[in-house]
């Protein structure tokens, strides 16, 4: 899977729970999930789940504190696919 | 979880130990101001304090105590209403740490020294991942030191005067669960007059304080089980909240 399909799919699960959808369209690798998208912290857990499911991974605590940018989960999704 | 550079953990001991020293002034002062500033009482606190005690006799396990949250000095409250006063200075392990919301007590420099001597590190919910989790570490090296520690079942005061499931503090799971033996005493707490959340509770109040202690399990890893750990806490917490209403019809 290529880093901009991975991107797409996380884009796709972010979504679900961003309360700024307008900041979804512009979204780049460098967005804040929390500051910039308006995911709460206790959805933030949500979606690292949802990307377990969706990516067959699993994630440990430790792996989600480093995820602060959408690009941060793509990196970490590709490092646990790799 | 990873254990804390020493540098921390020294500094942990050097706030533990300067806050005892100073306990015989800030305990007293604190409980001061909850029953006679405030005019607030805990119901049956006695029996409460009785049944807290007999639970830290019992063994010298961790203790991380799970509370729901509807005012800002729910964690003076509680600490209150189980220990009461004198007690604290003979047990001050049980005195627990808090983890006070740093933009509502420590942003101000004397804010900032006042929550260090009492046995609070600020933390900035909603803040840096990193940041975060490294408080989270400091709490669990406390826990695991046969230390007491008080975290919010819920993410923030409820905004709809009941526990609110749908803000599970994942911290708490993931506390529970990366301390061995750690017992997670749930405690629901509520003013007679508490109809919402609030700043603080109305004054002159009565509080009624129940709690059980739990023991989550999971055949989980990673994530899901922090998560499957906080979910039971918090489950039991809103079993307690059932039966508070139930009492009150």
């Amino acid at each position: 899977m290529s880093r901009d399909e991975t991107f797409a799919k996380v884009m796709e699960i972010i979504g679900r729970y961003a309360k700024n959808q307008e900041g979804l369209e512009g979204a780049s690798e460098e967005t804040n999930i929390l500051v910039d998208l308006k995911v709460n912290s206790a959805r933030l857990v949500d979606v690292i789940l949802d990307f377990e499911d969706e990516f067959d991974i699993e994630v440990a605590d430790e792996d989600a504190d480093a995820v602060n940018t959408v690009g941060d989960a793509v990196t970490l999704i590709e490092a646990k696919l790799a | 979880m990873k254990s804390i550079p020493r540098r921390t953990r020294a500094a942990l001991w050097v706030q533990r130990e300067v806050g005892r020293v100073l306990s015989f002034f800030w305990i007293p002062a604190s409980a001061f101001a909850l029953r006679y500033v405030m005019g607030y009482r805990i119901k049956n606190a006695a029996r409460l304090r009785k049944r807290f005690r007999a639970l830290v006799r019992e063994s010298d396990e961790p203790i991380l105590i799970c509370a729901n949250h509807l005012t800002m000095v729910d964690s003076m409250l509680v600490a209150w209403a189980l220990g009461g006063t004198w007690w604290y200075f003979f047990n001050y392990r049980r005195m627990p740490w808090n983890l006070p919301e740093y933009r509502n007590f420590a942003s101000l420099w004397f804010a900032r020294a006042a929550v260090w001597i009492t046995k609070c590190i600020p933390i900035r919910r909603g803040g840096r991942r990193e940041d975060v989790s490294g408080v989270l570490k400091r709490v669990k090296y406390l826990l695991s030191r046969g230390e007491t520690a008080l975290i919010f079942a819920e993410g923030g005061r409820s905004r709809t005067g009941r526990v609110q499931i749908d803000a599970l503090a994942h911290g708490m799971g993931r506390l529970a669960s990366s301390v061995r033996n750690c017992r997670a005493l749930v405690v629901y707490m509520r003013g007679d007059r508490q109809l919402s959340w609030s700043t603080v509770p109305a004054i002159g109040d009565s509080f009624y304080v129940d709690f059980e202690v739990v023991r989550p399990h999971s055949e989980r890893t990673g994530m899901r089980r922090s998560r499957e750990y906080a979910q039971q806490i918090m489950d039991r917490l809103v079993d307690l909240e059932d039966k508070y209403f139930a009492r009150r019809q």
